[in-house]
């Protein structure tokens, strides 16, 4: 496995000519105040590090490149030779994961990786994250399966638990992560609470998305407490072992609910499962999409106003671009998009929110910022991370939300 | 030791000093690898890196600025110890007046930045390097640097009115300023331009602005033979002509092109040709005509005019990008791709493409040819197999052959990427072929007075 891992590292670095166009939209450079190895290049050249480390038996300490990495891609399409250092600060982690080279593994990836195995949610709290359903009731008998995978619901822990780890400080908090890491179970008494606005908004939209489905005629069955997170921490932090497991073990229970088709509702749950387990889960073929796809049943008021819409890295950036919000959004207002859109989208900072907070509160800042330049009356967004971070004013609606509120009756 | 503990008392977490952390330094966009540098300085203020100046004055410490990192002669990596002090953090737009046409910019700002910034008031920053995306003002003022739109609208010097420079002892001067005409003793903003940071530290620029173009348009041409290519550029600018751009490209970008952005080009061309015409909504029409009538003169294998915006900025982008696509076509892994950046004047190009091309017979090369054809600037990117001594010396007097061609024509071994590592001897060698030693001689004795130590980037450019 790690020789497989190197030969992909040594492909995509051995593509690069080092020309630093990556660096001009790499949102974590700026915000890392330039420290070029927390940029898309310096990734590169960190991934040729790596590779000469570990043929060469040597020791080096390279994970904060990596781990800083948010896997958007911008850089990706900007580069003339075709290089994406989200992909080489994948395949590092993933050798990084695979015990490659010693000491670099970042201990709070690693109680990520462990708490999701054991409870099948990175912080075991599979039924708080059904709690948005009360009172809905599931068609058990539907084949069109509504699969939240818990993104939206953990939204409301971020917070809670960037506090926890100020109060402990740095180091205490990597000695939690390693114990826990080995202990998975003491996550269960750990004081996280959840932040109860967030809580309630994310449960509302999700109940919003719910009502559209419903209003287009779908009839949706939902696992409630027993839906299992996708697996997307396990795989975005290189644990690619335990993720072949894992997403086998979802795709099992997906398959015996007698899901023929999952309705997705966050862009990283869709790439995931549309992408990713494919590839990792044998024989996986059931249906995937986004809920977008299924609302033309729904009739909404057009009109004139003026919106900005913040496109995901998951959707635009992708190899197949998901392009069905923007539609969807055009069909109803005018809809501004900011300088950096399309093929061009900044992330929102999200992904590093774990690991690297402060570089989170900066790119998701500056990202606003852009979009409030953009004058319109609301900025919508169609990713519960992207909502949470660039919600900084009460102009930031999340797209489902956005919908309900131009519903025809 | 007791030298980082100065720096880091004047610069505090500015300061990188972890091995790790350096090693992205060590490299630029140029095939030259730098050393490990003594440690990396990201100031945020002009005190600031007047204070590192002075401490490294007093101190000896050599010193290398870097912008963003896109030179290709290895002007901006550090070498045996160096202390690299990093502008990016200097990445604000302070002022812009269209009336006065000038902005005033820090030197950390990307090109391609700050022209989506004027875009907003219809002006724009002209000089337009291939790497403007990554590119800086700071470091685009230090190498000169030309670009695609230099055809219409010159180099960098053509565009620079004034600099705040903190020199070598920690002085910070100011040069020029905020008026497009000034006579006032030595031109010292001049003198800063094209230093390649061995006189002092860039930290603030009055650049010159232009209004936006009204109407832009594109010829694509296509060509059997390079001489054809020389010829039809050089006759249009005969017939007083000046295209916006005009680049040439030869078979093997063509395919790196269609290999790493998906373009297509017809089969049987071996060249094809670029040629933009910046006019009015009204004349536009008629300005393309004319110039393709020019180029039909010299039997294309096909032209195209199209002013689709969308398809232009497709294929400009490509073009920019060639230098980077260009790897896809190496042969093997350890293979580099070197780039040779000669000028010569435009109605020599004909011929000093010809004899170019002979040259990558004669010494049995592959060898990518584009270039900025209307200045009679052309790349010789040659792919060179640094493992391979015998192919490295081919490549060495390759170079040497196509300088002395630049040489020969009455022009020039660089033309817009400044001299660095990679020119010192060629440099050396133009003012030996064309007699002018002495021009030498008073460039040493300039630095001198700048920098007595000698510590500004040291080793680059020319030896002390």
């Amino acid at each position: 496995m790690i020789s497989e891992l190197l030969e992909e590292l040594e492909s995509e670095v051995s593509k690069c000519i080092s020309c630093g166009f990556c660096e001009s939209v790499c949102p974590t450079l700026p915000a890392a105040g330039y420290d070029l190895w927390k940029g898309a290049r310096g990734r590169v050249i960190m991934g040729r590090e790596l590779l000469s480390s570990v043929q060469n038996h040597g020791s080096t300490n390279v994970s904060d490149s990596f781990y800083s990495c948010l896997d958007c891609h911008a850089c990706l399409y900007v580069c003339p030779a075709g290089v994406n250092a989200g992909k080489v600060s994948h395949v590092s982690k993933s050798i990084i994961a695979g015990n490659g080279i010693e000491g670099n593994e970042n201990p709070l990836a690693r109680m990520m990786a462990s708490v999701t195995m054991r409870y099948m949610n990175p912080l075991g709290i599979r039924e708080k994250c059904s709690e948005w359903f009360h009172g809905m009731e599931a068609d058990t008998n539907s084949s069109d399966l509504l699969y939240t995978g818990n993104m939206y619901q953990l939204m409301a822990y971020t917070q809670g638990m960037n506090h926890m780890r100020e109060k402990m400080g740095k180091g205490m908090s990597l000695i939690m992560s390693r114990i826990i890491s080995s202990l998975p179970w003491l996550i269960k008494l750990a004081p996280m609470r959840p932040d109860v606005s967030v809580s309630r908004k994310m449960g509302q939209s999700l109940s919003n998305i719910a009502l559209l489905l419903r209003k287009s005629g779908i009839s949706l069955n939902y696992l409630g407490k027993d839906e299992p997170y996708p697996g997307t921490f396990i795989y975005d932090l290189g644990y690619l072992d335990l993720f072949r497991q894992y997403a086998a073990k979802v795709a099992k229970i997906l398959k015996e609910s007698g899901a023929r088709r999952i309705i997705t509702v966050d862009p990283h749950t869709y790439d995931l499962l549309k992408n990713i387990y494919p590839k990792y889960v044998e024989g996986f073929d059931i249906e995937v999409v986004h809920y977008l796809d299924l609302i033309e049943g729904s009739s909404f008021k057009g009109g004139n106003e003026n919106i900005t819409y913040h496109e995901p890295c998951h959707f635009s950036l992708r190899e197949d671009a998901y392009n069905k919000p923007l539609e969807t959004l055009r069909s109803i207002a005018q809809v501004n998009l900011p300088p950096r859109s399309g093929r061009r989208t900044k992330c929102c900072g999200g992904p590093d929110e774990l690991i690297f907070p402060e570089l989170t509160q900066k790119i998701s800042s500056s990202r606003y910022d852009e979009l409030k330049e953009t004058k319109s009356r609301k900025i919508v967004t169609a990713c519960p991370i992207c909502f949470s971070n660039l919600n900084k004013g009460p102009e930031v609606i999340e797209i489902g939300d956005y919908l309900v509120s131009k519903l025809k009756n | 030791m007791d030298l980082i503990k100065g720096l880091s008392q004047i610069l505090g977490n500015n300061l990188i000093t972890e091995r790790e952390q350096k090693i992205p330094y060590m490299t630029d966009a140029s095939y030259f690898q730098g050393d490990l540098p003594l440690a990396v300085a990201l100031p945020d203020t002009t005190d600031q890196v007047a204070a590192v100046m002075k401490y490294c004055q007093d101190n000896s410490i050599p010193v290398v600025a870097r912008g963003g990192g896109t030179a290709l002669t290895g002007s901006s990596i550090p070498l045996k110890e160096m202390l690299v002090i990093s502008l990016a953090r200097f990445d604000r737009i302070l002022e812009v007046h269209p009336e006065d046409r000038y902005a005033v910019v820090e030197p950390g700002v990307k090109l391609d930045n700050l022209n989506q910034h004027l875009s907003r008031y219809g002006f724009f920053y002209p000089p337009d390097p291939a790497s403007s995306i990554a590119a800086t003002v700071g470091g685009s003022i230090s190498t000169n640097a030309g670009g695609l739109r230099a055809s219409m609208y010159g180099t960098t010097k053509n565009w620079i009115l004034g600099l705040e420079v903190v020199l070598p002892d920690g002085n910070i001067i100011h040069t020029g300023g905020k008026v497009l005409k000034r006579t006032a003793g030595y031109d010292l903003t001049a003198l800063m331009v094209g230093a390649e940071g061995t006189l002092g530290i860039i930290t603030k620029a009055i650049v010159k602005i232009w209004p936006v173009v009204e109407s832009r348009g594109r010829i694509l041409a296509y060509y059997d033979t390079i001489d054809k290519v020389g010829s039809s550029i050089s006759e249009m600018k005969g017939m007083g002509i000046t295209p916006l751009i005009a680049e040439f490209l030869d078979k093997i970008t063509m395919h790196s092109l269609s290999e790493t952005r998906g373009l297509t080009f017809p089969e049987d061309a071996s060249y094809m040709l670029i040629v933009d015409i910046a006019s009015t909504r009204e004349s536009i029409g008629r300005e393309l005509k004319e110039a393709e009538e020019v180029l039909r003169k010299f039997n294309p294998i096909s032209t195209e005019i199209t002013t689709d915006q969308a398809a232009m900025e497709r294929i400009y982008e490509a073009r920019k990008g060639a230098y980077s696509s260009l790897l896809s076509e190496r042969s093997s892994m350890s293979e580099r791709v070197v780039i040779g950046d000669i000028v010569v004047p435009a109605s020599e190009l004909p011929v000093a493409l010809k004899e170019s091309e002979e040259k990558v017979r004669k010494y049995n090369l592959t060898v990518a040819l584009f270039g900025h054809i209307s200045d009679g600037n052309i790349h010789a990117n040659i792919y060179a197999d640094i493992a391979d001594k015998d192919h490295m010396n081919r490549v060495e007097s390759f170079q040497h052959d196509f300088a002395t061609i630049a040489i020969r024509h009455g022009g020039s071994v660089s033309a817009e990427h400044g001299v660095g590592l990679e020119k010192k001897d060629l440099l050396r060698m133009e003012f030996e072929e064309t007699n002018n030693q002495y021009v030498m001689e008073i460039m040493k004795s300039i630095r001198k007075a700048f920098d007595p130590k000698g510590i500004m980037n040291r080793g680059k450019m020319f030896d002390q």
